[in-house]
């Protein structure tokens, strides 16, 4: 059984936001609660600030504290590493969001984070939080997939509806192979400078486990004993992409 | 020993005052949540996910720990003194656990599925799990309890060990409350494995003031009291709780301080709270309560400055944890800015109203001044 895992460099990323796009299209996000962001750092004052970012999906993590929270076992880690959310078992206490140390899950019963609220525009049907004009992967409950309902916990799934499908023993889900392309994650799959790449943690001839290996693979945050599945290339950190060494924005 | 049943004191202003509470604070919250549902909470994935509503739970469930602490003096420990409040505050232990619950389950997703979902999916690993258990099953065996005290058996082997048992579980399940915070590492604020014990003793703390604040409300005056409870609101009681209370201010310096000094990230909400007026409105409570408690003067003042002091002390730990924001870059400020919205606040409003006026019905329904007999 594969462990999925996802390598960023950091060297390639140039924070165009073509991940986050995707993955709200994808995954019907709403602006502001896409799973996959690229978040923005501005560092030092005038005359010589450095703007960085960061791109963060969740990291899915090899011991995932928002599993361990979790009262009903609504958050779960499959056996190819990918940690989902059940909304079927989900009871909306947010322990998880709590204990996240990457702040990647969302609540989507609150105030909208941008206006205008576009769940009030396209109102959901029965339980579920609004109704895209488009609609991404069909509705998959019990691994958190598709249209969020009100009162559950999301997150990022890896694109579970596409990755669960690829063929057994793939070491890398490459977006340049047609034969894989429609199992690749949208994030990876649109990444225009090919920063990102998806395959088996597990597999020594997949190209994430020579690419950590290689240029020395970091985890965000790895002193949480966490153990993420996104590894970060940093290289010489001067195209802009960089690890923030913690979570505060001012810390001048 | 017997104490008489009062029917003046304040048991009736007190039960129409605190019916108004739940019915506006209740009344308003339902209709802005059917209305808006949680959207009219100003919690949010962006910022403070656990907003006022888990506060009121916090601050009501280690009150009722609190409570179990001061009845099981007299009905644990033996210490005779405290038998004319123990019965009361066995009450006022399942109340407010009742008024903790209250405002959780409108602050969830999903209370209905919560009933069937946690004991069909139990997580061992959850501290919150445990939480739930241990409350749960307190509240059966308090119930128990307050049964075989209500029908005056007040010393048998079977009264006793189901008094015992829920000292024991109220205990682990106020340390366990405090374990859902600190075992949280990637938030320093909340993060240490104390905490449990800190949660304990300012559990001690609401507990004790409840217990002395009821007691007054009861009786309207000291020269209303029998002898008996007299001389304990004026002597073990306020001793007691000056003790447990100079402890925690002293305790509260210390965090106050480590969390100023302390660089590690997010300690920096510290500076914020230090800032705020509340911090200091808080201090001054607790500080004016002690000095109250150790001069016996204005002991009701004292018990409502406690109760002022430890529920900023509860928001101020629990809104302060999540302040600083969890990478989400320069889209959110460095501080996050919360304030309670409306609907919030109602839950806190119903919260204290299910307290008084569950009390005042406790008062007037199972004679709760009730002692047993020498």
């Amino acid at each position: 059984m594969a462990k999925w895992g996802m390598v960023i460099d950091l060297e390639k990323c140039t924070g165009c936001q073509a991940c986050s796009t995707a993955c709200q299209m994808e995954n019907n996000r709403l602006p502001g609660e896409n799973y996959q962001d690229v978040l923005f750092y501005k560092e030092g004052k005038q005359p010589n600030p450095t703007l960085s970012w960061f791109p963060r999906p969740c990291m899915h993590c090899e011991e995932p504290s928002c599993m361990h929270v979790c009262p009903t076992k609504a958050t779960f880690k499959t056996e190819d590493g990918v940690v989902l959310i059940d909304w079927n078992k989900c009871i909306g206490c947010k322990y998880c969001m709590i204990a996240c140390p990457y702040g990647v899950r969302f609540y989507t019963d609150e105030k909208p984070l941008h206006e205008p609220n576009i769940k009030a525009v396209f109102k959901g049907e029965g339980d579920l939080s609004w109704n895209p004009p488009y609609k991404g992967p069909q509705q998959d409950a019990t691994h958190g997939v598709g249209i969020q309902p009100n009162g559950v916990v999301s997150k990022c799934t890896f694109c579970y509806h596409k990755i669960s499908k690829a063929p057994k023993g793939t070491p890398d889900l490459d977006e340049s192979n047609p034969a894989l392309v429609e199992f690749v994650p949208a994030c990876v799959r649109t990444c225009a400078p090919k920063a990102r790449y998806f395959g088996d943690l597990d597999n020594p001839k997949s190209q994430v486990n020579q690419l950590i290996s290689a240029k020395k693979g970091v985890r965000l945050l790895d002193h949480t004993g966490n153990k993420p599945q996104v590894y970060y290339l940093t290289g010489s950190g001067a195209a802009g992409g960089a690890i923030p060494s913690n979570r505060s924005t001012n810390k001048a | 020993m017997t104490t008489q049943v009062q029917s003046g004191g304040m048991v009736n202003t007190t039960l129409m005052g605190g019916g108004a509470l739940l019915v506006v604070g209740l009344g308003l919250a339902l209709a802005n949540l059917m209305t808006g549902g949680h959207a009219s909470f100003n919690s949010g994935s962006d910022g403070v996910t656990w907003g006022l509503p888990v506060v009121n739970y916090v601050f009501f469930a280690l009150t009722s720990t609190g409570l179990t602490l001061v009845a099981s003096l007299a009905l644990t420990f033996g210490n005779k003194a405290f038998y004319p409040i123990a019965k009361r505050c066995v009450f006022l232990s399942l109340i407010t656990l009742v008024a903790g619950f209250a405002s959780l389950a409108l602050e969830l997703g999903h209370p209905f599925r919560m009933l069937f979902a946690v004991p069909l999916n139990f997580q061992v690993n959850s501290p919150l799990n445990w939480m739930g258990v241990f409350y749960a099953v307190f509240l059966v065996l308090g119930v128990l309890k307050f049964m075989k005290l209500h029908a005056s058996d007040w010393d048998s082997d079977t009264s006793k060990q189901v008094g015992l048992a829920a000292l024991v579980t109220e205990c682990l399940a106020g340390g366990m409350l405090g374990m859902a915070f600190g075992a949280m590492a990637m938030r320093p604020m909340w993060y240490g494995t104390l905490v449990p014990l800190y949660f304990l003793l300012t559990a001690a703390c609401t507990g004790g003031a409840f217990a002395l604040l009821m007691t007054y409300l009861t009786y309207g005056s000291e020269s209303a009291m029998p002898e008996k409870v007299r001389a304990l609101v004026q002597g073990p009681l306020p001793a007691a709780l000056a003790a447990v209370l100079g402890f925690t201010i002293l305790v509260m310096g210390y965090q106050t301080v480590i969390g100023l000094w302390s660089n590690a990230d997010g300690m920096q909400v510290w500076d914020h709270i230090v800032s705020t007026p509340w911090f200091w409105i808080e201090a001054g409570a607790l500080v004016a309560a002690f000095y109250l408690l150790v001069s016996r003067s204005s002991l009701m003042v004292a018990a409502m400055l406690i109760i002022l002091g430890l529920f900023i002390n509860r928001y101020e730990f629990v809104i302060g944890g999540q302040l600083v924001p969890l990478f989400k870059g320069t889209w959110v400020a460095g501080m996050i800015s919360y304030t309670p919205s409306i609907t919030e606040w109602m839950l806190t409003v119903m919260a204290f109203g299910i307290v008084l006026a569950g009390w005042a019905f406790g008062e007037k329904a199972f004679n709760l001044s009730d002692a047993p007999k020498e």
